[in-house]
């Protein structure tokens, strides 16, 4: 079984452990950030719009989400 | 999963979301349907499986036991071990070997022959899962570091002062909403979506070999039976996919709420 | 035949960003083969295009629904 195998170097396999998991975590939360935030911001910008009446709310809050999701994006896995 | 299809004379009437809806015993809300069936034979048979392969457990595995511990060794292994390491994933195993087994077992009945639905194509059963990793991924992170500690842990490092309330705003909502919601999506509308390809093929070809107007159709029926015949492996293959997905994620996101730094 | 055009337009606005991430993990994939010790390194990069890409998949998702 595979956990027989001889480990010649176990720190990097952790460090490798870690680094795939962050790619998969990496993977699934981007599509994850960029939806939540074009969702939430662009709710306000809707609820906004509801209340000032205005028209075009919408489309500046979904814009921001977009922007601020790509923030969070680079924060979390843009840099080492 | 024809019925619609003998009202010949008007037609091909396309499937739709309401061939999901199977009732076997009474209707409406409290109706048994097919899908109920489906989970409680499904629950019967992995445990009938699993307790086979571990009765008489011995070194060298016949091939009942090998058959299970293949199973177990990939959840373990590829999942667990690799995802949440090596000193924490015993708890999350059972967890996880009993959400990998269902779901998959589930997806495959969708191109079993006489039974041919898959179970998570019906949303309830697929929010019934996703509502126990998201009960288990909070409950792991307040249990390890207190309930301020928990969403204290929830920001990014590094972001310059003003800006910090917006991207709390927005953690929080991909960590309450979103992340469930795209969980239990993912899973739900992959298995409806193979399931309605593959009854537009196989309707489809049905009714163009039996109410075909002239030979040419009934002869191109064919083409479509043969894409039902490829669109079933191709089925075979999204949903192993998506069972080791979502219990890919599951461990994911539990290892993201047992870390201790971000 | 019903249905609605937005959802074709969700269509037609999918083909790039499709395109473009297989490009990106393409290069990502032949520059860590080229050099494996090179992949922590070109990680990050990949991640962002990924996330550029991405936006623009979703942006026309969003609003295809909400217009």
């Amino acid at each position: 079984m595979s956990t027989n195998r001889p480990q010649p170097d176990d720190a990097r396999r952790e460090r490798d452990r870690a680094m795939s998991e962050k790619d998969a975590a990496a993977a699934w939360s981007v599509p994850a950030y960029l939806l939540s935030g074009m969702a939430l911001y662009g709710g306000i910008g809707w609820l906004a719009d509801r209340w000032l009446g205005t028209s075009w709310l919408v489309l500046v809050g979904v814009l921001l989400g977009t922007a601020l999701a790509m923030y969070v994006i680079w924060l979390r896995y843009g840099t080492r | 999963m024809s019925p619609h299809v003998l009202a010949a004379g008007e037609g091909f009437v396309p499937p739709s979301v309401g061939d999901f809806w199977q009732p076997l015993i009474g209707d409406g809300a409290l109706a048994v349907t097919r899908s109920m069936f489906l989970i409680v034979i499904s629950v019967v048979l992995i445990y009938g499986f699993l307790a086979l392969v571990t009765k008489n457990m011995s070194v060298v595995p016949g091939k009942l036991q090998y058959a299970g511990e293949g199973v177990y060794g990939f959840v373990r292994n590829s999942i667990a071990i690799d995802v949440l390491g090596k000193k924490e994933f015993l708890p999350f195993l059972p967890l996880l070997l009993t959400q990998f087994t269902l779901i998959l077992l589930n997806n495959w009945f969708g191109v079993i022959p006489f039974i041919q639905f898959p179970t998570f194509s019906r949303i309830g059963f697929a929010i019934a899962v996703t509502l126990i990793t998201y009960v288990v991924y909070h409950a792991v992170g307040i249990r390890r570091k207190g309930v301020a500690g928990y969403f204290k842990g929830l920001m990014p490092p590094g972001i310059p002062g003003w800006i910090a309330p917006f991207v709390y705003l927005l953690e929080l909502m991909t960590f309450f909403i979103t992340r469930p919601l795209t969980l239990g999506m993912r899973l739900f509308a992959n298995m409806f979506a193979g399931h309605m390809l593959l009854l537009v093929f196989i309707l489809g070809g049905e009714y163009m070999l039996l109410h075909g107007s002239n030979l040419f159709i009934q002869a191109s029926s064919v083409g479509a039976f043969a894409m039902g015949l490829v669109m079933t492996f191709f089925e075979i293959l999204v949903q192993f996919l998506q069972a080791y997905v979502f219990v890919l994620l599951t461990a994911l996101y539990i290892a993201g709420s047992l870390a201790d730094e971000h | 035949m019903e249905g609605n055009l937005n959802v074709i337009g969700y269509g037609l606005a999918a083909i790039g960003p499709a395109i473009a991430v297989g490009l990106i993990f393409a290069a990502y994939i032949n520059g860590t083969a080229r050099q494996p010790e090179s992949r922590g390194m070109l990680q990050p990069i990949a991640i962002l295009g990924f996330a550029l890409a991405e936006a623009l998949a979703l942006f026309g998702l969003v609003l295809a629904f909400i217009l």
